[in-house]
């Protein structure tokens, strides 16, 4: 069994420095790996991204970071992912992280994802160039993150993003929104992959749990969601067809 | 009540784009001469800035506040997926 640790959106700046603090400290006896599921500071400047690589930054596990919107504000995401890899955390945009956890292998895929929205109710890549380019960043992103997912063979297969794969957990916020809150592009990449679990943030008034159409758990760790530092998922791998 | 969403409009984008509050996830809703804000900050500092960002673009609107300093605790248990 690996115990997955994960929280989103935690929105850290000079008036939140210490907060999550406390509770980092003893992560080790609640999980083997910690998620960050994007929107780590408020305005993604690189101020904010120190603070997040102090509070990340010499925890007993491993931990494993997407950016998400507000990470880009400042278009300084590169810097931001310089800083938190300085101090030690795994930041992933179309990358794999593993693991090795009590002899079962852990792999994570992650990408910030984007928005265009899901099944029969989606923006496409046609029209204005703003529209198409709207669309063609969440398509590219979601080829990154099948191509990461598909490179893995681990045990235990996780996809990390910052918005939604899933309108499941979109739940609570406004349908009108849920174009701007994730897309179905991510979900079929996950589902086309043999992918264990999916993590997400990004849907603040939105639930923690939902399910691919593949059959694959989703689970959004927004802050506000989860009501805590962060929150444990226990998985264990599938066992193998024969 | 048009005038209502227009303003709810308003604020809620105010909200989101001036930089004492970047929040995305507070609702904003307006009914007569109150404004009510419901959602999660990180910290009460955040919640002060809310309420002074919607008085600066609407004064004449009586602030209910209903947003909540997000708990960081340690988490209560943990989910086991099978």
């Amino acid at each position: 069994m690996i115990r997955v640790g994960a929280v989103g959106d935690v929105h850290l700046g000079e008036d939140s420095r210490g907060l999550l603090r406390p509770a980092l400290e003893k992560v080790g006896e609640h999980a083997d790996v910690l998620l960050l599921a994007g929107d780590l500071t408020r305005h993604g400047t690189v101020t904010e991204g120190r603070v997040v690589a102090d509070e990340f930054s010499g925890l007993p596990v491993p931990v494993v970071a997407v950016l998400g919107n507000h990470d880009h504000h400042s278009d300084q995401p590169d810097e931001i992912t310089r800083v938190l890899r300085d101090a030690g955390v795994v930041v992933l945009e179309g990358e794999t992280a593993t693991f090795d956890v009590n002899g079962q292998s852990l792999g994570v895929a992650g990408v910030k994802g984007f928005g265009g929205g899901f099944a029969g109710k989606c923006g496409s890549a046609f029209g204005e160039p703003e529209m198409k380019a709207f669309i063609q960043h969440t398509m590219g992103i979601a080829e990154s993150l099948e191509s990461a997912l598909g490179s893995l063979d681990t045990d235990v297969k996780i996809a990390l993003t910052h918005y939604a794969p899933v309108p499941d957990t979109l739940r609570g916020e406004p349908p009108e929104i849920y174009p701007f809150l994730g897309s179905y592009l991510l979900g079929e990449a996950i589902d086309a992959t043999g992918t264990d679990l999916a993590v997400h943030g990004h849907a603040h008034f939105g639930a923690e749990q939902g399910m691919t159409p593949g059959g694959v758990r989703v689970r959004n760790v927004a802050q506000p969601i989860i009501r805590s530092a962060y929150t444990v998922y226990c998985v264990e791998p599938a066992v193998a067809e024969v | 009540m048009t005038a209502e969403q227009y303003l709810a409009a308003r604020l809620r984008r105010a909200l989101a784009e001036d930089p004492r509050t970047t929040e995305l996830g507070v609702r904003v809703t307006v009914r007569g001469d109150n404004v009510l804000l419901s959602g999660d900050v990180a910290c009460a500092e955040r919640r002060d800035e809310l309420e002074a960002v919607i008085h600066e673009v609407a004064p004449e609107l009586t602030v209910l506040d209903d947003v909540r300093v997000v708990p960081a605790g340690e988490p209560g248990g943990r989910e086991e997926l099978r």
